[in-house]
């Protein structure tokens, strides 16, 4: 006799009575508990019905945006816009008629502008396009690191070696 | 019901694309707005990353290759999303996440999408004080009932962990609670 004619043709998910046990303790627990389910948050209404119109019109404004052909146009786009804030910064304080170009911009003034500027990128999505490969990490430093240096770091710095194991708290 | 497998094969169609986009909005479009409003915990700004996410699906689906369920995927999307906004945020006013978290919960009480009593109040602190990987496993069992294979999933994480974390933020939010 086949497993479906056993149960009269009736059929469980898969996995269901695997899952069982841990649901059912879930339930228990949750009953027994004194969190509250009800987390006290509102949405506005109408808000849902409304949402589809709002995320397709914003999809088309996106989309109407011109696409660049060289993912790296975006830094140079991002570029000139620092330099033509800081032009026109220095440009309004000074009030003189110098031609300034990007060499003039201080390494500084540039770093602090992606520092307190959000540009619309995350760590990650920058990582996406930049050729990580071509880096060294001797590139980004104005001093070579020898071995005994980070020898001496570590000693210096860290106190007992459990401190490396730093996910453990986590879970 | 449409087939995961059959809307993603649509949404990768340019003829059938909108039609298939707006079936996974309204699929998702509830439960990827708790997921997030848990961790940014105000209306508006749940508003912009749920939209931001929903954009980001469009955009990179070519890139899906289906490794994943659409499901888990999205919410992967969703909660990166969130969490760089926060980050981005406390950045730009110059605050550590910690700060900024403790700040969005003080303002709750002012919040006119809030409707929580003293409990609820104390429960939204009771979870801002958690890690993040804690805050996020307890708030996708405890609140969004989603099974732990599929929050490993999401987090990436095993199961075994999972289940400890959870543990521990449940036991952590009692005693916050308990405490007067």
């Amino acid at each position: 006799m086949k497993e479906k004619d056993k149960h009269s043709g009736f059929k469980t998910p898969e996995g269901y009575f695997e899952g069982l046990s841990d649901s059912l303790l879930d339930k228990l627990k949750e009953e027994s508990t004194i969190i509250p389910k009800n987390e006290g948050f509102e949405v506005p209404e109408g808000y849902f019905e409304g949402l589809n119109q709002n995320i397709l019109s914003n999809l088309k404004e996106e989309e109407s945006k011109v696409i660049p052909l060289n993912p790296y146009r975006k830094y140079y786009f991002t570029a000139i816009a620092v330099a033509a804030s800081l032009l026109l910064i220095i440009g309004l304080q000074w009030k003189k008629e110098e031609l300034y170009t990007f060499d003039d911009l201080a390494a500084s003034d540039i770093e602090s502008y992606f520092e307190f500027n959000d540009y619309g990128m995350s760590s990650y999505e920058i990582a996406e396009i930049m050729p990580i490969d071509d880096i060294h990490i001797q590139d980004m430093m104005q001093n070579e690191i020898k071995d005994e240096n980070i020898a001496d770091y570590l000693n210096d710095n860290i106190d007992i070696f459990e401190d490396l194991n730093l996910e453990n708290d986590e879970y | 019901m449409i087939s995961e497998a059959s809307l993603v094969d649509q949404l990768k169609d340019k003829d059938t694309q909108s039609h298939a986009f707006e079936v996974l909005i309204n699929t998702y479009k509830v439960r990827l707005y708790w997921h997030i409003r848990r961790i940014v915990l105000n209306h508006d700004d749940t508003d912009d990353v749920l939209q931001n996410t929903f954009i980001k699906v469009f955009k990179n689906i070519d890139g899906f290759k289906g490794d994943s369920k659409l499901f888990s995927w999205m919410y992967r999307i969703a909660t990166n999303e969130a969490l760089s906004f926060l980050k981005a945020k406390s950045k730009k006013m110059g605050i550590s996440n910690v700060e900024l978290q403790t700040q969005i919960v003080d303002n709750l009480q002012a919040d006119v999408y809030f409707e929580g009593e003293e409990i609820q109040l104390k429960l939204q602190k009771a979870i801002a004080a958690l890690p993040d990987k804690q805050k996020l496993v307890f708030n996708m069992k405890y609140f969004e009932e989603l099974k732990y294979e599929e929050i490993s999933e999401i987090l990436d994480t095993s199961v075994g962990a999972l289940k400890a974390s959870y543990h521990l933020a449940s036991k952590k939010i009692e005693a916050f609670l308990k405490n007067d």
